[in-house]
């Protein structure tokens, strides 16, 4: 069996709440921004792309997770061969997955809500595009919140340089 | 710092093993109540997320207030029907069928539309109110027989749509009005048709029989809405209990104005209604005239938008302004009620109670429109 330090663990562990949560919220989002975009589309052909363009607007929560389950896998010493992490080291790798994980499960679930309604109110009125951006992008904040967090918890933590 | 760390997770009764253990479990225990918690809200507003998108597309093509002053503008019935040819929604039906019959095939295709979309939870009303085509064409076979047109006639007569149109269509060569309800026997109209016969048979008159059709109907509506479990099916029961509550207190303003009392049309009234419940409905019918009828509504809902419109009755004489300030209020009540859910039924509701005003005005401008002279101004008013 491969010998991983504790820290390195922990960081693994942190790295799948990371992806897990983050990639939870993203999904849910991005499931209700498509029924809505579906539904739109079965209405009028012509909505299709900018269907396509909210669907995808919470992608971008997994994104983040991504990024930082990465980071923490490479850094912890899982990926590339480096050395392990110490242990205090691996409970802020948790903290780092947290940090990235909730934000972007409610960030992304958020944004998916007000990308399904913003593709009924574009097939309603056309003009309502950008409005409809404007508001489907607000909810992206909480998952920037999350990522910068993480990014600093990696950095100040010891994990990152 | 670590060995500090070590020895905590040692006074604990940890190995490192049952340590990490231990920070799984509760990763996924506290991951577990965030999920059940966020995803509730999720769950209710995810059935409806589709059908929201399709039925707003459809709102967003309803005509506005403009377009609707271009057809009332339109010289004759012609262009009315050439102006509706031009819209993708009206050029298929009026492709096969004369302007009036369109309309109640696209009213018809529109319930459909919107029972086979509607969610679980709140789809026995929409089935029901997709079922007002089979009612519909049950009480234009028996007026048809009744005037005595022949098969070809009546079959002209019919909407096809609903779930009895082929049975229906094979009875419009039936011998009498009795052939065909006894022909509908084992469908759900059967009782209420058998019910009224008597008194079609002594009155000779066919109001009996669509009396009854329309009362179970609204039965039927009432009853499909009636254990409210949430706010959208709270807000469908209040869309149908309002239509309901109407329709009663326009058979009440009628038999006023005809002089009638409530025993007379006591056996057409859904006591069970929404708001106005039968004693309300008898104190109603006991009023002396048609504007004490108002004036008993007071404290209802209903009291301000009739109220409103009394001066008009007093000049006009005609109950006709009461009908239409009632449909007026269903309309902006349906409106209300389309923007307390969003992300429910709301849209539903909104597009349904749109397009209905939309077959409306359609059908009164189409109708002035095929007598000479008659003033544009003056069918703006009719409008709902």
């Amino acid at each position: 069996m491969v010998e991983i330090a504790l820290g390195t663990a922990l960081a693994a562990i942190g790295a799948g709440v990371a992806i897990g949560f983050a990639g939870l919220g993203s999904g849910l989002g991005q499931g209700m921004a498509a029924a809505g975009s579906v539904g739109a589309v079965a209405e009028d052909n012509d909505m299709f792309a900018r269907g396509i363009i909210f669907s995808a607007l919470p992608e971008t929560q997994a994104i983040y997770g991504f990024l930082i389950a990465i980071l923490l896998l490479v850094f912890s010493g899982l990926l590339g061969g480096g050395k392990g992490l110490s242990m205090e080291a691996g409970l802020v790798a948790i903290g780092v997955g947290a940090s990235i994980g909730f934000a972007g499960l409610g960030s992304g679930m958020g944004q998916g809500i007000a990308a399904s309604s913003s593709v009924g109110a574009i097939v309603e009125d056309n003009d309502m595009f950008a409005r409809g951006i404007i508001f489907s992008a607000l909810p992206e904040t909480q998952a920037i919140y999350g990522f910068l967090i993480a990014i600093l918890l990696m950095v100040f933590g010891g994990i990152l340089g | 710092m670590a060995d500090e760390l070590a020895s905590l997770i040692t006074a604990l009764g940890f190995t490192q093993e049952t340590f990490i253990v231990f920070v799984i479990l509760a990763i996924v225990v506290i991951g577990a109540v965030v999920v059940i918690i966020t995803s509730r809200p999720i769950l209710d507003i995810y059935p409806y997320l589709n059908p929201s998108s399709r039925v707003r597309a459809r709102k967003g093509r309803l005509f506005d207030e403009k377009q609707i002053s271009e057809i009332v503008e339109s010289n004759n019935i012609e262009e009315v029907e050439n102006y509706l040819k031009g819209v993708p929604e009206y050029a298929d039906v009026l492709d096969e069928y004369p302007l009036d019959k369109a309309l109640d095939v696209e009213r018809a295709n529109t319930y459909d539309f919107i029972a086979r979309l509607a969610p679980k939870e709140v789809k026995a009303p929409f089935v029901v109110m997709s079922k007002k085509s089979d009612i519909n064409n049950i009480k234009s076979l028996i007026t048809a027989k009744e005037i005595g047109l022949n098969a070809e006639e009546t079959k002209e007569l019919l909407i096809p749509s609903g779930s009895l149109y082929d049975e229906l269509s094979s009875l419009a060569d039936a011998e009498s009005v009795t052939d065909i309800i006894t022909s509908l026997d084992g469908t759900e109209y059967a009782t209420a048709l058998e019910d009224a016969l008597p008194a079609y048979e002594e009155k000779k008159m066919t109001l009996p029989l669509e009396s009854a059709l329309d009362k179970y109907y609204l039965g039927a509506l009432l009853r499909s809405t009636d254990v409210p479990a949430d706010e959208n099916t709270q807000i469908v029961y209040s869309y149908v209990g309002t239509q309901v509550d109407v329709d009663n207190l326009k058979l009440i303003l009628r038999a006023k104005e005809d002089g009638l009392n409530y025993d007379d049309i006591s056996e057409y009234i859904l006591e069970d209604g929404y708001q106005l419940r039968e004693w309300k409905l008898k104190d109603l019918m006991d009023s002396p005239d048609v504007t004490n009828v108002v004036s008993g509504l007071e404290g209802t809902k209903y009291s301000e938008a009739l109220t409103d419109v009394v001066p008009q009755y007093n000049e006009t004489g005609s109950v006709a302004v009461f009908e239409r300030a009632l449909d007026v209020y269903v309309a902006e009540h349906a409106k209300s009620l389309s923007s307390k859910k969003p992300l429910g039924v709301g849209p539903i509701i909104g597009y349904l109670s749109q397009k209905e005003s939309e077959i409306k005005n359609l059908k009164i401008i189409a109708r002035a429109k095929r007598e000479a002279d008659f003033p544009n101004s003056k069918i703006m008013e009719m409008l709902v």
